[in-house]
């Protein structure tokens, strides 16, 4: 299950393997499309 | 002139760091171009290790990735960063694909200075180039791809995490089996590069499935 770094015993005796992701996603790909359709009206009008 | 370094001198991990941090910040970018996970109109052509990659010019992405980077950095510096994984998702977040960068550092150093960063920029740039080909051995993913990065680490390590993910705003938590785990996956290897001053092998597990 998911649990915040804090969470780990830092005086834990078994230094166990973990896998760690960030809680923050990147962007969509649709919001990127946007960004991107935006940017090149922008230009256009330039 | 022959210098012998150990791990513990002044700054050899930070040094070691901010290389692989570079090289995995083009090797991100260069994943997502050739997998088609964002549009290709965001990429632009640049030159790094001496050959031609796609890097992102949109803000927001660029942004997170360096975020990305910047909390990983502490644990390749202390040599506890075991395996950096750019993991490539289906809409419903399930791995479709896994770019595995398996990374070791030897604990006692014998370089010529001289030598050393073009001889580790000589093998970082045939990986880049693995990558860049990569599309011809991997199957199509599915449309509405998403990615994230994974770090193997030990319990204890990631206290050295724990400060920079504040200053950042970028906090971290513990995968669950979900975004880890890939059902029987067809391995390909990419690269191995063995340097003085790290070792490393990039290999991508692919699910058998990726329609799903």
């Amino acid at each position: 299950s998911v649990k915040d770094l804090a969470d780990l015993s830092p005086s834990s005796t078994r230094d166990q393997k973990v896998v760690l992701l960030p809680c923050r996603t990147p962007p969509s790909r649709e919001r990127v499309q946007l960004w991107l359709q935006a940017k090149k009206q922008f230009e256009c009008l330039q | 002139m022959m210098t012998t370094l150990t791990r513990q001198d002044l700054n050899f991990g930070q040094v070691v760091a901010d290389i692989l941090c570079e090289f995995l910040e083009v090797a991100i970018h260069l994943i997502l171009y050739v997998r088609e996970v964002y549009p290709s109109g965001i990429f632009q052509k640049r030159k790094k290790y001496n050959v031609p990659v796609q890097m992102s010019c949109h803000p927001e992405l660029n942004q997170y990735i360096q975020d990305t980077l910047h909390c990983v950095k502490p644990l390749i510096e202390k040599n506890e960063a075991e395996k950096v994984v750019v993991v490539i998702m289906d809409k419903e977040h399930h791995p479709v694909e896994r770019f595995v960068f398996e990374i070791s550092q030897p604990p006692l150093l014998s370089i010529s200075s001289e030598t050393l960063l073009s001889h580790v920029e000589q093998l970082l740039r045939a990986v880049i180039l693995k990558i860049s080909v990569c599309d011809a051995v991997l199957e199509n993913n599915p449309p509405g791809c998403t990615f994230t990065v994974l770090v193997h680490t030990r319990e204890a390590a990631t206290r050295n995490m724990e400060k920079v993910q504040v200053i950042k705003d970028f906090p971290w938590i513990v995968a669950d089996e979900q975004e880890v785990h890939m059902t029987e996956p067809r391995l390909i290897p990419l690269k191995t590069m063995t340097s003085d001053i790290v070792k490393m092998q990039l290999y991508v597990e692919e699910r058998a499935q990726k329609a799903s």
